[in-house]
């Protein structure tokens, strides 16, 4: 049987509208059933009017004065190819060092995630400062919501972090925010 | 149209009395003269009516955008993309082609929005390389459904505005060169099976972007990569230069983008790179403008006309500079450059009269 181009055209929005509705859901899923790990985070940039109503912030924590900074990192090269390895340290997680390999990473911490490590050395007696690069940088939220928890993350600058990411890692050890955690609140991520 | 008519009317007169056309014809020709439907102002106020409707629905949703649940967002995006759709597919169904492509190129760019609206209300972390090359696959798909030419410029767009947004600085270690250097030159041929000149300036320019996306199959040569771009762009403008003699009108937009971009990339192979510079390299080019522009005026071709002049006025720049920018230097430069222009057209006008 042959269709004609107005079926075809059909066809083929349904197949696309389907191949959405499916990323949608496969991320959906691979959010759910990643290893959740909780991330300090702080506000570095002020939010874009285009891009519309989000909270943008920065994988980042401070090390302990005199601890070194994790091996493998460096300056940020953007798109993830390396792996990033992390550590627990009391309620949360930390980067622990940067390879090029999955089985490398899970060497040095428990948990390995897609990404890199950018690394801001200071000298005795300041703290060196640590940016993961995850590929997850912005929280899509109400705007009343989105203005508490940005002035929560301005305030919260060079102080121990008031805020913190809620992040799964997949079985592809790709990041996905779930949430945010800002003073006692969190803040999840759901259909509605 | 009417003012055509009315020319028509005056010039049939005139020819009927100078006897160059019958007089019992002139109710006939004008009656082959087919009158356009003017739009009342009735319909004019619909088409404005629906289109402050529009608007109105938009900026309601927009303004309500975060208090409605994320679902019926999607639910929204989809039922606004499936609407274009079907459209589209009611208007081929009707026999309204150019309303279906029309249709069909508004579907493809919704669904290029619903990617990146998608991505935010779920907040999935995407990359823009993949999203954009995601909307252009769609709208390849959407136009082989609907047999759109438009709609496949359009997916050319977002296929090399993907190949654009790859960061050189934060890309892995890939060594092909972008896709638009694939779908570019196809796009080329469906325009010309098509007769889209639409499709053909979107492809013709496609092609020319396509060089910049060879730097890192050839890393390190970029003046050699610049020049064979150029020869091939030549060749190909020259193919487009033949089709257009036998009439095929998208072939002449072809040659338009084809013979500017050829004139671009040689000149870019000079600027980059140490082997193909100096004063040989812009002596080359300048000749080569000239060339082209004299093939512009030839051909009555405007693109290929001013693509010459432009090239011309920076062959000139560089060949200063790679001189130095002595006075006397340049009036030498520029005096030789006349007597040759001068002599060559002397001897093209002997050849035409003889």
């Amino acid at each position: 049987m042959r269709l004609g181009i107005p079926s075809q055209i059909l066809a083929a929005a349904t197949v696309l509208v389907l191949l959405l509705i499916a990323l949608v859901a496969r991320e959906g899923v691979a959010r759910t059933e990643g290893q959740e790990v909780v991330l300090e985070i702080s506000g570095y940039d002020p939010r874009s009017l285009l891009t519309g109503h989000f909270v943008q912030f920065q994988i980042q924590s401070a090390l302990a004065v005199g601890v070194p900074c994790p091996p493998g990192s460096g300056v940020s090269v953007g798109k993830p190819t390396t792996w990033v390895a992390l550590r627990r340290q009391g309620d949360h997680h930390v980067a622990a060092g940067v390879t090029p390999s999955r089985d490398a990473a899970l060497k040095l911490g428990e948990m390995a995630v897609r990404g890199d490590v950018d690394c801001q050395a200071a000298p005795t007696p300041d703290a060196s400062r640590v940016i993961m690069n995850l590929g997850v940088d912005r929280l899509h939220i109400d705007q009343r919501q989105a203005e508490a928890i940005q002035r929560t993350l301005q305030i919260g600058r060079g102080e121990p972090p008031a805020a913190r990411a809620v992040v799964s890692i997949g079985r592809d050890g790709k990041a996905r925010l779930k949430g945010l955690i800002v003073g006692d609140k969190r803040f999840e991520l759901d259909w509605f | 149209m009417a003012r055509y008519r009315e020319r028509l009317e005056r010039d049939l007169d005139g020819w009927i009395a100078s006897s160059l056309v019958p007089v019992e014809n002139r109710a006939a020709i004008l009656a082959s003269v087919v009158e356009v439907r003017r739009v009342d102002a009735s319909t004019a106020l619909a088409v404005v009516g629906a289109l402050l409707g529009g608007v109105a629905v938009i900026a309601l949703v927009a303004a309500n955008w975060s208090d409605i649940p994320r679902v019926a967002r999607f639910a929204l995006i989809l039922m606004v993309f499936l609407s274009a759709a079907g459209g589209a597919t009611w208007a081929h169904g009707k026999g309204r082609l150019l309303a279906s492509q029309t249709l069909l190129c508004v579907a493809a760019l919704v669904f290029a929005g619903a990617i990146g609206l998608t991505g935010q209300i779920f907040d999935i972390a995407g990359d823009p390389q993949a999203a954009l090359r995601g909307a252009g696959l769609a709208a390849l798909l959407l136009a082989v459904a609907g047999r759109s030419p438009w709609t496949v410029a359009v997916g050319l767009v977002f296929l090399g505005l993907g190949d654009l947004a790859r960061n050189r600085f934060m890309d892995d270690a890939s060594a092909w060169p972008g896709w638009i250097a694939v779908v570019a030159p196809i796009g080329a041929g469906i325009a010309l099976w098509r007769t889209s000149k639409v499709l053909a300036h979107v492809a013709g320019l496609g092609c020319v972007v396509a060089v910049m996306t060879f730097d890192r199959v050839f890393a390190g040569q970029a003046d050699l990569v610049f020049l064979i771009a150029a020869m091939v762009l030549a060749a190909a403008a020259f193919g487009a230069r033949m089709l257009q003699a036998r009439a095929e009108r998208p072939a002449g937009v072809l040659y338009g983008w084809l013979a500017a971009g050829a004139l671009l990339w040689f000149g870019v192979s000079g600027g980059v790179g140490d082997t193909l510079g100096g004063v040989v390299h812009s002596g080359a080019w300048l000749a080569l403008s000239v060339a082209v522009l004299a093939l512009g005026r030839h051909d009555r071709h405007v693109t290929v006309t001013a693509a010459g002049l432009i090239s011309l006025l920076a062959a000139g720049a560089f060949l200063l500079f790679n001189l130095g920018v002595g006075l006397l230097t340049s009036a030498a430069v520029f005096g030789g450059a006349a007597v040759v222009a001068l002599g060559v057209a002397f001897v093209m006008r002997r050849a035409v009269h003889s």
